[in-house]
């Protein structure tokens, strides 16, 4: 009796702050403009730590046109600019997190291009834990407070970093955000996108095929959480494409959501194993992709059931190798690194200009223009290019 | 001196390693000592180091308040959800968020007295409770654009090159010195945090203090919260998360003793200018993150191991017929 009398007040204390939260949230969810919508749908991809890799969100169909337009009407009569060696420059190149392997895959492409362009070699800044989100915040203060050339930040942070990267800025610094950018683009110089939106739902159905040959079969789709943006976006073109005649004998039987929690994407997968008829899971999540690979693997039932989706080629090489995972795709890491040092280096040595229209030559990567970034009310953006897909010929390369 | 320098053996400790954590960041890297660099020293965590000076009372009380990082994040929320409603002027939208703030910690506080739960319980409900609060106001959305008084408040120098928070922590440290050492409301708080009992029957309206201390608890955690979103102009559900054990590790590193009773704000400023000028230093010469996470982790180890050795080997020395003596 004394036991329950005591846990009273606890619970009564969470039941109030839940009420208090409840009526209040009733009320900014009335009221939140379209604009603030906007920029919170693209603060959910900033927020995301699983993938390193879930970054645009917010972007339309519209994309394609708009780009297009705006690339168009500036376009520099002088032609593209190729970024050369010219002053050495320290830079600042900082991840969500260091344990996540996409932000070390990241900084060796950034190394690369400093080699390339007779620079410092960087050095992956950033918390060890992806959850600490703030802490990117310090790393590009204590930047400026270093005098480095140019910072280069997957932004963890939101909105939050604006201030900091403006502050940067100020001293003459530019900041090139990658992976995810700053919303409301205050303060960031260039936004390098891993990838279009679309362009993961196509690679996804390209894969299917390949994997599925001619005869095509059953699939199951293993996504993050059902309200992941990003998947969701994913998951529809990709459902787009299934429905055209291309893709016809591809049936979608299933869509499970694993929460991007390794146990619960594992359970998923399992529970699909049951299907006596399943052909392929596609997981267009790193957590999942490799969740499903093991379960597969673990049953022994590689020869039936084939794994595929966007993965980590570091996480899944072995499965590859076994011909459990024959094919996966991700944008590739390093040339994401690759490509925002160059853009960096260009920057911060007065090579090219951070406005829309500025074409140049990164490298071995060739020609990229500045355009106006679809997928937010402002800022620039460089899109790195094709998802590149790995299977077990390019997979150790 | 002698005698001070006896009765403060932790103060002496601390300020030899901030010197040499001082001498190692002047010979590691030129660009410490700049004006810059100090603003940012202190004003990267000016609103962890807010919540710590009341942090020490809370702990030398005999309790602790583990929700003040989930109350930063729930009384900006609050004001960010104020604000997108739009109906309030915006200055109401930040008083009612610090009221929040306080009012969480009244409500923590009353549960710990009159249900005598354990604050350890009560205030990790809170951490739980008033985060989730935080989030279902703001669910997955990102609230700023907040007026440029705001912004400007969190962001520019207000006094010489000390921003609006830096100022509020060099006036609030002053002030819990005062009342911590020199006001009667100090002895009651230490004699409480030696024995709730003892105090009682001295007369002390042992309730009374702790509600007090509570409801400053919340109440700077709510402006901590309120200033962080102003240096960083814009609010999200996890904001300030996590931040509850930069504070703790801070308050205990100062000398204040986790049992209650004991502890300096002397110690406490002493180890809030240590913690920060380890931090500034890793960061400035860019140390792996998780190597900071290990030294910060090591401080609060020691701080709270090397007393407690220090205390059993006095003991030992100075008691040895009572510790051997038969039942």
């Amino acid at each position: 009796m004394t036991a329950i009398k005591r846990r009273i007040p606890a619970v009564a204390l969470v039941a109030l702050a839940m009420v208090v939260a409840a009526c209040g949230g009733g009320g900014a969810d009335t009221t939140v403009g379209a604009d603030t919508t906007t920029a919170a749908a693209v603060t959910t991809a900033a927020a995301d730590t699983t993938a390193g890799a879930d970054t645009t969100v917010a972007a339309d169909t519209t994309v394609a046109a708009e780009t297009t337009v705006a690339a168009e009407t500036t376009v520099a009569a002088e032609g593209p600019v190729t970024i050369s060696a010219a002053d050495s420059i320290t830079g600042a190149f900082v991840g969500k997190c260091t344990t996540n392997p996409v932000f070390p895959q990241a900084n060796d492409g950034a190394v690369e291009a400093a080699g390339e362009l007779g620079s410092e070699p960087t050095e992956l800044l950033g918390p060890a834990d992806c959850a600490d989100t703030t802490a990117g915040i310090d790393i590009v203060t204590n930047a400026v407070t270093q005098q480095v050339d140019v910072i280069m930040v997957s932004n963890n942070a939101g909105d939050q970093l604006g201030p900091a990267a403006a502050a940067a800025q100020e001293a003459g610094i530019p900041v090139v955000t990658w992976d995810s950018p700053i919303p409301s683009a205050e303060g960031e110089s260039v936004y390098i996108a891993p990838a279009d939106l679309s362009g993961a739902g196509q690679v996804m159905a390209e894969m299917a095929r390949s994997i599925l040959g001619e005869e095509g079969g059953q699939m199951a789709i293993l996504s993050a959480t059902p309200e992941a943006a990003n998947q969701n976006i994913w998951i529809a073109s990709l459902e787009e494409l299934l429905a055209t005649p291309e893709y016809e004998n591809i049936e979608l039987v299933d869509t499970v959501y694993g929460n991007d929690v390794p146990q619960d994407s594992q359970d998923r997968a399992e529970e699909l194993l049951e299907n006596p008829d399943l052909d392929l899971i596609m997981a267009p999540t790193t957590v999942g992709i490799v969740a499903a690979a093991q379960v597969v693997t673990q049953a022994d039932e590689c020869d039936r059931v084939k794994v595929s989706g966007l993965g980590v080629s570091t996480e899944m090489r072995d499965y590859t190798l076994s011909g459990c995972a024959p094919e996966f795709a991700l944008w590739s890491f390093p040339d994401l690194g690759y490509l925002s040092y160059y853009v960096g280096y260009g920057l911060a040595t007065g090579q090219i200009e951070a406005e829309a229209g500025q074409q140049f030559v990164a490298g071995r990567l060739g020609e990229y223009t500045i355009e106006e970034d679809p997928g937010r009310d402002a800022g620039l953006r460089v899109l790195l290019g094709p998802i590149k897909k790995f299977n077990a010929d390019n997979i150790d390369s | 001196m002698r005698e001070w320098a006896r009765n403060h053996r932790w103060e002496v400790l601390l300020v030899g390693l901030l010197i040499a954590t001082t001498a190692i960041n002047i010979a590691i890297t030129p660009v410490y000592l700049g004006v810059g660099n100090f603003i940012n020293l202190f004003g990267l965590s000016v609103e962890k180091i807010i919540v710590a000076v009341v942090m020490a009372f809370v702990i030398i009380n005999g309790e602790i308040d583990l929700s003040v990082a989930s109350v930063m994040g729930f009384s900006a929320a609050v004001m960010a959800a104020l604000y997108v409603g739009g109906d309030v002027p915006f200055v109401v939208c930040v008083a009612i968020a610090i009221a929040a703030g306080a009012t969480a910690g009244l409500l923590q506080g009353l549960v710990v007295i009159r249900f005598g739960l354990p604050s350890l319980v009560v205030t990790l409900a809170g951490l739980i409770g008033f985060r989730g609060a935080a989030r279902v106001l703001l669910e997955d959305t990102a609230v700023g654009d907040f007026p440029e008084w705001f912004d400007r408040l969190g962001q520019q120098p207000l006094l010489g090159p000390l921003p609006l928070a830096m100022v509020i922590f060099i006036v609030e440290l002053t002030i819990a010195w005062i009342i911590l050492e020199r006001g009667s409301f100090g002895r009651k708080v230490y004699a409480i945090g030696n024995s709730a009992e003892v105090a009682r029957f001295a007369g002390i309206g042992v309730t009374g203090v702790k509600l007090k201390i509570f409801v400053t608890s919340g109440l700077v955690a709510g402006l901590a919260g309120v200033l962080f979103a102003a240096r960083v102009g814009s609010v999200r559900g996890d904001l300030a998360q996590f931040f509850e054990l930069d504070i703790i590790t801070i308050v205990l590193l100062g000398g204040v003793s986790i049992f209650g009773g004991s502890g300096s704000m002397l110690g406490v400023a002493l180890a809030i200018f240590t913690v920060l000028n380890i931090r500034n230093g890793m960061g400035l010469t860019n140390v792996d993150g998780l190597i900071q996470t290990g030294v910060i982790g090591l401080l609060l180890i020691g701080s709270v191991l090397i007393p407690n050795l220090v205390q059993k080997a006095r003991q030992r020395r100075s008691t040895p017929a009572i510790a051997h003596a038969p039942p």
